[in-house]
């Protein structure tokens, strides 16, 4: 036992002394601080450095780019020539046009006097693209708790990296998604698409009852000014007033206002007569202390796991509740329903729609 | 001609498929749950009614209200903190009693007559043993007192409220209202307040309430910040005044630590949490009379029990290695000593010393026994005669005043102890509750951000203290 020890004993003595011969921990500190510093950077500037890195997939990212937007242009029936694409796509020229003469080796593009078109071949490889894409937005909205600004540049990145089975699974496990969260459609494996048939906002006239089906996410800011204002997919709409600068319109008990620059990234349905446009509609944030209502819906906004939680909460169509009181704050506030309180964030029920008594 | 069919059928479906739209799940699932409701709404068999206007709603009006809301909230914790810190002294008094001045004397003696070898004696009773009797008496009290008192409020109906009160301020920061409980837990042990996130339904929320529940100044080191701020920042003034002051310096650390809290939350929700699931919802349960025995039992099993116990397991290693490198030595020192000497001057860099820093480092298991393993570490550095007990053997001294006289002749000055009350709030979980985040979240990628993100404020935090002391002071 006491030779153990000592043996114990020596063998830390070794290893302790050769640690403390090096210097003061502070040197330590200091290296460790910079190291961190330096993956930061790193870490920030990934996309720039992925050229030195990894070449090749920085190659496949731009080709797979520029086979979308030439796909967008062709969609809007616009034309479009490499000093265009390349000003789209921020990128120089130089790499611009490098990348253009492999993409006419491998048959994607092709390209009369100075315009660039796709191939079958570059149309149906786009698509694919796409499909990751609008897939990869879907499942951001229904699987995790992303907000919805960070979607879009999330897929941008992830497009590049799935491959097509990987792409089938996750449509599998999404329950065959045909539309991602912003109302465009999700091509098919085989690369069937339909053209959606909506009009800009802007372009619709006074007293049209419509429901918007479409909120384009790009540019950003246009799209951040447009979620702040609290619209959601799915809701009907009803015109106020339009002309040149701005656009009026009703939605859910709430009057909202745009320029007609923001309203063009909103698309919106004409609801036909059998429709009908539910004219008491409002949101449960509407409602006062003490009063009560029926529930009509939840907006297709609420996704995933809040809706659930929501519905599992009884949260449902035709079920009565009654507000009765607020926070502090008047954030949260507290609803009677089914003989439980249950306090609910405004923000949460903004999306539940209901029809007062 | 069958398959021709089939695949004609097939297309057609696909074709449909873009004309339902997007919603048509939805719209299935919830004619199934508006079914699902209708039909229970004719099973259901009611019996009498309720009335509008109830006793319960005049107390939630109350409970509630902007002008009573948090005045009442104030003030029915700081009862509870108070209650358990000042109710654990004399229990607390008894067991130190028990374990160190009756149990430990015998069972040295009892050693030196069956003949233990001087180092097993030392490694079992010095250390595992005082380690164990340590945790037990600290621990113990404050968490038999603070938890049934908190279990009674949830039974009650209380704390729900208290959540739905502090919702909008914890939102701000990307957090729960309910981690206003699970903070509060915190105070009375982290452990216990990490196990209590599970009241917060919502997966992101849950992970910045563990993960931030650090922040919650524990059972263990209310002691510790109390005994600092007496012997350092009360000294500051005349002697009526300095009970006033130091506590006031302790509730300033709490509330930094509150700050903290919401700081890290807010951190979280935006960086490395953003993509967590995050929902919302606060049931408030109708009043009810507490159920006063079943709720001592349980808090007692359940939360008490359990959290000692993983403490004690931690707390024997630890008591050990206390020992071991007390009395292992290298050279003509021991490895404690190296260790003090070898860290002196990086601690000094963040306001702090060597004996500080090998203290947090082994008393890992248990912020309980930082203050008598300073002391001990202080004392066999300094190699004071006629203090102590020995190498390798924890003590505490009956007086702050004396407590004080060996620290500062350890080379303590204010900064010190200012320092070593921000570095107690900002440090690694003990390893209970390190273990008890691995449990509850089973990811190890948490567990170490939960351990090293405190930390990392504690050295800015100290380091910024101790830089701008040295430009003014």
């Amino acid at each position: 036992m006491t030779l153990s020890f000592i043996f114990l004993n020596s063998t830390l003595k070794a290893i302790l002394l050769a640690i403390l011969g090096l210097p003061n921990p502070t040197f330590y500190m200091s290296l460790f601080l910079m190291l961190l510093a330096a993956s930061y950077l790193l870490v920030k500037n990934r996309i720039s450095l992925q050229f030195i890195w990894n070449p090749t997939a920085a190659k496949k990212s731009l080709i797979e780019d520029v086979l979308k937007q030439l796909y967008h242009v062709e969609l809007s029936q616009r034309t479009t020539d490499l000093k265009m694409l390349s000003g789209a796509l921020d990128v120089p020229l130089k790499r611009t046009v490098r990348v253009i003469e492999s993409m006419h080796k491998q048959n994607l593009i092709t390209s009369e006097d100075a315009h660039l078109a796709l191939t079958n071949d570059g149309r149906s490889y786009a698509l694919k693209i796409i499909r990751i894409h609008r897939l990869w937005e879907k499942y951001l909205s229904e699987r995790t708790g992303f907000d919805k600004s960070l979607w879009h540049d999330l897929a941008e990145a992830k497009e590049h990296q799935l491959t097509a089975a990987q792409a089938n699974e996750l449509y599998e496990s999404l329950g065959r998604p045909r539309f991602d969260p912003h109302g465009d459609p999700i091509p098919t494996e085989l690369g069937e698409i339909i053209e959606i048939i909506s009009t800009p906002l802007a372009s619709l006239g006074v007293n049209t009852i419509a429901k918007i089906v479409h909120i384009e996410d790009e540019p950003k800011s246009i799209y951040r000014q447009i979620i702040k204002k609290k619209l959601h997919i799915g809701s009907h709409i009803k015109i106020i007033a339009t002309n040149n600068l701005k656009i009026i319109f009703e939605s859910e008990g709430q009057i909202f206002e745009f320029s007609t620059v923001v309203a063009s990234n909103i698309n919106a349905l004409a609801l036909n007569e059998q429709d009908i446009y539910e004219q008491n509609k409002i949101r449960l944030s509407a409602l006062n202390v003490g009063e009560t209502a029926t529930i009509t819906g939840i907006s297709s906004e609420c996704r995933g796991a809040n809706r659930r939680r929501l519905l599992d909460l009884g949260f449902i169509k035709g079920t009565p509740l009654e507000m009765e009181y607020a926070g502090p704050n008047q954030n949260p506030r507290a609803y009677k329903i089914r003989n439980t309180l249950i306090a609910l964030r405004n923000d949460q029920a903004d999306l539940i729609l209901i029809e007062k008594k | 001609m069958k398959i021709d069919k089939t695949q004609e059928l097939l297309n057609l479906a696909s074709e449909l498929r873009w004309q339902v739209g997007e919603g048509f799940h939805d719209t299935l699932i919830e004619g199934i749950y508006a079914d699902a409701a209708d039909i229970a709404q004719k099973v259901e068999i009611k019996q009498g009614s309720v009335p509008k206007f109830s006793f319960e709603r005049q107390l939630d009006q109350i409970l509630t209200s902007k002008r009573f809301g948090f005045p009442i909230m104030i003030l029915v914790l700081s009862i509870i903190l108070w209650l358990t810190i000042q109710g654990a002294n004399y229990p607390s008094g008894l067991l130190s009693t028990l374990f160190l001045e009756i149990i430990y004397p015998f069972l040295k003696s009892l050693s030196s007559q069956v003949g233990l070898p001087w180092w097993m004696d030392g490694f079992l009773l010095d250390g595992v043993y005082l380690a164990l009797g340590w945790v037990i008496s600290v621990m113990l009290p404050p968490m038999a007192i603070f938890f049934p008192l908190f279990t009674l409020l949830e039974d009650f109906g209380y704390l729900p409220r208290v959540a739905f009160n502090l919702d909008s301020a914890f939102k701000r920061s990307g957090a729960h209202g309910k981690q206003a409980l699970t903070m509060s837990m915190g105070w009375g042990c982290n452990a216990a307040g990490v196990i209590a996130t599970r009241i917060i339904d919502s997966p992101r929320e849950r992970l910045i309430a563990i993960i931030t529940n650090n922040f919650s100044l524990c059972n263990g080191r209310w002691p510790t910040q109390i005994l600092i701020a007496t012997i350092f920042i009360g000294a500051l003034v005349p002697d009526h005044f300095s009970t006033l002051l130091s506590t006031l310096a302790v509730i300033l650390v709490a509330l930094l630590g509150v700050g903290f809290t919401f700081l890290s939350s807010w951190m979280l929700s935006r960086t490395v949490l953003k993509g967590e699931v995050s929902t919302f919802a606060l049931e408030l349960p109708p009043y009810r009379p507490p159920r006063i025995w079943s709720t001592l039992y349980t808090s007692l099993i359940d939360r008490t029990l359990i959290v000692l116990w993983r403490a004690m397991v931690f707390a024997a290693p630890a008591g050990a290695v206390i020992w071991l490198i007390s009395n292992i030595p290298i050279g003509d020192q021991s490895m404690a000593n190296q260790t003090i000497d070898w860290m002196d001057g990086f601690g000094l860099f963040f306001g702090l010393n060597g004996v500080i820093l090998l203290a947090y480092m082994v008393a890992i298991p248990a912020n309980e026994i930082v203050i008598p393993t300073i002391l001990m570490l202080t004392v066999a550095h300094l190699d004071l005669l006629g203090v102590g007990v020995g190498d390798g053997v924890m003590f505490e001294l009956d007086s702050a005043a004396q407590t004080g006289e060996i620290l500062r002749a350890g080379g303590w000055t204010l900064l010190t102890g200012i320092n070593l009350m921000l570095f107690s709030l900002l440090h690694n979980p003990c390893s209970t509750t390190i273990f008890t985040i691995y449990q509850e979240t089973k990811s190890w990628k948490w567990t170490t951000i939960a351990s090293v993100m405190p930390i990392v404020f504690g050295f800015i935090v100290t380091f910024i203290v101790a830089q701008l002391w040295g430009l003014f002071a």
